[in-house]
């Protein structure tokens, strides 16, 4: 394992934390730093643009300041707009392609 | 390890998720982006022309006529006054909404000329149309459809090759 990620802690009197970085924060090092996220966040952001997901995402956004009026809305209110319909409507397919993805990754690493 | 499958699959889903809220929060902040900074085009014309056509029909409704410094009333032969800003109300035909008559040729212009949506729209079907007439020779429908016509034109009593009646002089190199 790298050094990088398993330091000790910093000596300027935080009290120690203790346990080990857990198994997710540990994959998730090294899916940045393989640069491994990045390209699983690309593709997953074509597949979505393709199947016209971000359009309808916009679209949603779009109605709802409208509605609001452009000075009374703010990213929160989005995010908060999306994220159930953004979560549900998913096609299948994307979701079963970049989970193989992540899951051949995980395998990869050897854990 | 006890059940790798399951963990690997659970790891999974998590990490999806996570890549999934980024884009999420990405989408959101380039809407929000898009609308603060007033690059979305339809949302500012469309609050304009509301704003507008309020305006106007509020100036029409205003009884005090005379002395406005903005209003210039020309009295025609019979005494009457024309307000500078028609206040009949017209249901656009392109998109449906309605607009006062006096914005109306400037709406039509947004919503006919200048908006992206809608010059694609329009050259879309004009190009298609175009292609047609320009080129002879790859659009077969075209070509089928001429000939009908051709054999028709023969009655006319110039024989052979009715073809060259056509003023585009590209038909007569069809194969």
């Amino acid at each position: 394992m790298k050094h990088s990620v398993n330091r000790p802690p910093t000596p300027d009197g935080v009290v120690d934390q203790g346990k080990e970085p857990t198994l997710q924060e540990i994959i998730n090092i090294k899916l940045i730093e393989s640069g491994e996220k990045e390209r699983l966040m690309e593709l997953l952001r074509e597949r979505l643009i393709e199947c016209g997901w971000k359009d309808e995402m916009k679209a949603l956004c779009r109605a709802y300041i409208k509605k609001k009026g452009r000075n009374n809305v703010t990213v929160d209110d989005l995010v908060h707009l999306i994220t159930p319909k953004g979560r549900a409507s998913i096609p299948d397919s994307i979701k079963a392609e970049l989970l193989q993805r992540i899951r051949s990754f995980l395998v990869s690493t050897a854990l | 390890m006890s059940a790798p499958n399951e963990d690997n699959t659970q790891l999974s889903s998590h990490f999806f998720g996570d890549l999934l809220d980024s884009i999420i929060v990405d989408v959101a902040s380039e809407c929000h982006r898009i609308a603060k900074v007033g690059l979305d085009r339809n949302l500012e014309e469309e609050e304009e022309e509301l704003r507008l056509s309020a305006q106007a029909r509020a100036s029409v409704a205003d009884p005090s006529n005379s002395g406005e410094a903005n209003n210039k009333y020309v009295v025609d032969i019979f005494g009457q006054t024309h307000p500078p800003v028609a206040n009949e109300i017209f249901k656009c035909m392109n998109c449906g909404r309605s607009i006062a008559a006096g914005r109306f040729a400037p709406h039509l212009e947004k919503c006919m000329g200048k908006g992206r949506k809608a010059r694609l729209k329009v050259t879309r079907s004009s190009t298609a149309a175009q292609n047609q007439y320009s080129r002879g020779s790859p659009v077969s429908t075209y070509s089928s459809y001429t000939n009908s016509t051709s054999t028709s034109r023969l009655s006319n009593g110039t024989p052979g090759f009715a073809g060259e009646e056509y003023s585009n002089g590209t038909y007569e190199g069809e194969p």
